[in-house]
């Protein structure tokens, strides 16, 4: 029987290619994809995501073990798709139009993948149409919001009247965050919750995904 | 060693301790906390907004936020940690002797330093320093960029008049023929009263980075001539950069040499005469002390050196906070003593570790260390790679500043600041001012070294770059 205790401790290392093989093994052996997720991915991210509050890790720690993840969550993808297996919730992820920081939002696109999301990533300096047209696309519940530098978080607010405008406000709860970005700021612009780490981003979407289901 | 100032209640104390040069450096929207001072004497109430951003027992230590403090009555403020010393040049460069006198500017985000020159022997024969009035609305050139948007006109009225009144100052009745203005793309921006919209965000490209003239009169500066604005570089590398690469030589050398100029915004440029690639990455404030929760400037009271038998403190008295050349000597010792391991971590990550006295440092200003210094080594990094050079092809690094100055180069190596090997490593002090009095003192050749500098440089925006955001997350880590 594989172990799920030692695939959490690869990807907590941020063993990237031990976690994809004992990912291998495990589905060899028969294991249930949604048990490995469940009982390896999710427990490992909700770990570094724990460090990292507490200052225990640091980006690069926290970079790594999203890396590993990620690579222990690639064999699976096809046994997903096959079972049909619903996400907690399909999240729109971007840096806002103007800014070209995106460190901070890979953090949270990795970390929400880590916990059970659909994380549609559209990288940095996006338009508020592209954040439209992917919502529109895609069908998420979730958009979430990233702004580095002081200057472009109306960038932020832009978007969320765009949401408006297309008629797709309601469709989606609107999360922010990145370094200026206060809760203060996000209640003036009308955004849904703000996370000040990535980790809280995790737990914000869950209430998010819990709220709508 | 503490400097207690009284301050009469009724004004804001927010406009008495700017004037006194407290900084602020959120603008004043008690969002920070970095504008702490200490109550000795009187009485200012604690507002909400001082128990989000101060822990209880800084509050009953008498710290509050000078940007929410109304005084009942007078009080007596200690503001030692905001005292500092501008650094000046007044080196000797090369001259081509002419008639009567002139000026040159160093206009910096944080602080300004005025020299007037002999134009016959090159002699500075005054200096003035001060700091930049813009600052009162924000420390960074982000949150003026924001201000000037909300505010127009502000700070352009601000930085002429202040400027004004220290050339005057400092000419003491000479008529000044000629001023030449070194800054930054902002400072650069905001002089000039051009629009600083472009530099608000991606590609961060403004059409307006050329020289600027202006005459005396138009600026309201009486008994001075044309005033020239040196030409920017590209992104917000300004020309303090540039001027510093004449400083250094950069501009005739054959060997590659680096200049690093590490404030807020940390400046890099690498090159010989054939090529040069410059930079600006958001280093943040750590290396002046910033953002650091017992950070000060180089200044009375700092602590600038740590040894494993003790700390030395500028001034000589008691400790009150640590400024980033301490903050780098620490770090190196404790990861040589395996107290912080190379990703940064405290061995005991609950406790602040105590340097002196009450300073002490905790695992967040690591981490805040560690950002700035993995922003620096990764665009020196990249930057070199942009060269096609192997590590080890850089003759020598330049460090611009007061941190320049102050840092020990082992330390600075230890901590993965600068490269291992052992590079020559200069500090080059105020290399903007000295370089922009060189180009002052040689009117024949200025258009061409400078024509020659910005025909030949390329500016690297670092945030587009993939390869830049990888070797930051590298860099963020301590070398074994």
């Amino acid at each position: 029987m594989a172990d799920l205790e030692e695939l959490r401790e690869a990807i907590l290392n941020g063993d990237a290619r031990r976690a994809d093989s004992l990912t291998r093994e495990a589905i060899a052996q028969g294991v249930e994809p949604l048990a490995l997720i469940n009982q390896s991915m999710v427990p490992a991210m909700d770990e570094a995501g724990r460090r990292f509050e507490c200052e225990e890790y640091f980006v690069p720690e926290l970079l790594l073990a999203a890396r590993a993840m990620k690579a222990a969550l690639e064999p699976l993808r096809p046994l997903l798709a096959a079972t049909g297996a619903r996400a907690a919730g399909k999240v729109v992820i971007g840096t806002v139009k103007g800014d070209l920081h995106d460190i901070g939002k890979n953090l949270v696109a990795s970390l929400l993948e880590g916990g059970g999301f659909e994380v549609i990533d559209l990288g940095a300096d996006v338009s508020p149409q592209k954040f439209i047209d992917a919502v529109t696309n895609s069908g998420a519940n979730i958009v979430a919001l990233s702004a580095l530098l002081t200057v472009t978080m109306p960038s932020m607010r832009n978007t969320i009247e765009a949401l408006k405008q297309a008629g797709l406000r309601d469709r989606v709860k609107v999360m922010v965050g990145g370094a200026p970005v206060t809760q203060q700021f996000a209640d003036q612009i009308g955004a849904d919750g703000y996370s000040e780490n990535a980790p809280s981003a995790v737990a914000l979407a869950r209430r998010f995904a819990g709220s709508a289901a | 060693m503490a400097e207690f100032v009284r301050l009469a209640g009724g004004r804001a104390l927010q406009d008495q301790l700017f004037e006194l040069g407290v900084e602020f450096p959120c603008g004043g929207a008690s969002a920070c906390g970095g504008c702490r001072v200490r109550l000795i004497d009187g009485e200012i109430p604690v507002t909400e907004g001082m128990r989000d951003a101060l822990s209880e027992d800084e509050l009953a230590a008498g710290w509050r936020l000078a940007c929410q403090g109304q005084a009942v009555g007078t009080v007596t403020l200690d503001i030692e940690q905001w005292s500092a010393k501008i650094l000046t040049d007044e080196s000797k460069v090369s001259v081509e002797p002419a008639e009567g006198f002139g000026a040159v500017i160093d206009l910096g985000t944080t602080t300004l330093v005025v020299e007037v020159v002999d134009l016959e022997t090159g002699d500075v024969v005054s200096v003035l320093t001060g700091l930049n009035p813009q600052g009162r609305h924000g420390s960074d050139v982000m949150s003026r960029i924001e201000f000037d948007l909300r505010h127009p006109g502000v700070l352009t009225a601000l930085i002429r008049g202040a400027l004004g009144a220290m050339v005057a100052q400092a000419a003491g009745g000479r008529l000044l023929r000629e001023v030449l203005v070194c800054g930054n793309t902002v400072m650069h921006h905001l002089f000039c009263g051009e629009s600083v919209e472009p530099l608000s965000h991606v590609p961060f490209a403004s059409p307006a980075l050329g020289a600027r003239l202006f005459d005396g009169v138009e600026l309201g500066w009486n008994g001075v001539g044309r005033v020239t604005l040196l030409g920017c570089a590209g992104g917000f590398v300004g020309s303090d950069l540039i001027a510093g690469l004449v400083a250094c030589g950069m501009h005739e050398a054959s060997a590659v040499m680096a200049l690093m100029d590490l404030g807020t915004n940390g400046e890099i440029a690498v090159g010989n005469r054939e090529r040069v690639v410059c930079a600006s990455t958001a280093a943040g404030p750590a290396f002046e002390g910033g953002r650091i929760r017992m950070g000060m400037r180089a200044g009375d009271g700092a602590i600038d050196r740590v040894e494993r038998d003790g700390c030395h403190v500028i001034g000589g008295g008691a400790a009150v906070g640590i400024c980033g050349s301490g903050l780098v000597d620490a770090v190196a010792m404790w990861l040589d003593m395996g107290i912080v391991a190379p990703s940064g971590r405290f061995a005991d990550a609950a406790k602040p570790r105590r340097l002196a006295g009450d300073v002490e440092l905790s695992q967040a200003d690591v981490r805040e260390l560690q950002l700035a210094k993995g922003a620096i080594a990764a665009g020196l990094d990249l930057l070199r790679r942009r060269m096609g050079l192997e590590p080890d092809g850089i003759s020598s690094i330049h460090l611009a500043g007061a941190f320049g100055n102050y840092v020990r180069v082992a330390s600075a190596r230890r901590i993965g600041l600068l490269p291992a090997w052992d590079v020559p490593v200069v500090a080059a002090g105020n290399s903007a001012v000295r370089g922009t009095r060189a180009l002052l003192l040689s009117p024949s050749r200025r258009e061409a070294i400078l024509d020659g500098l910005l025909g030949r440089m390329e500016h690297v925006e670092l945030a587009a770059d993939a390869e830049f955001q990888e070797a930051f997350v590298e860099n963020m880590l301590f070398p074994r």
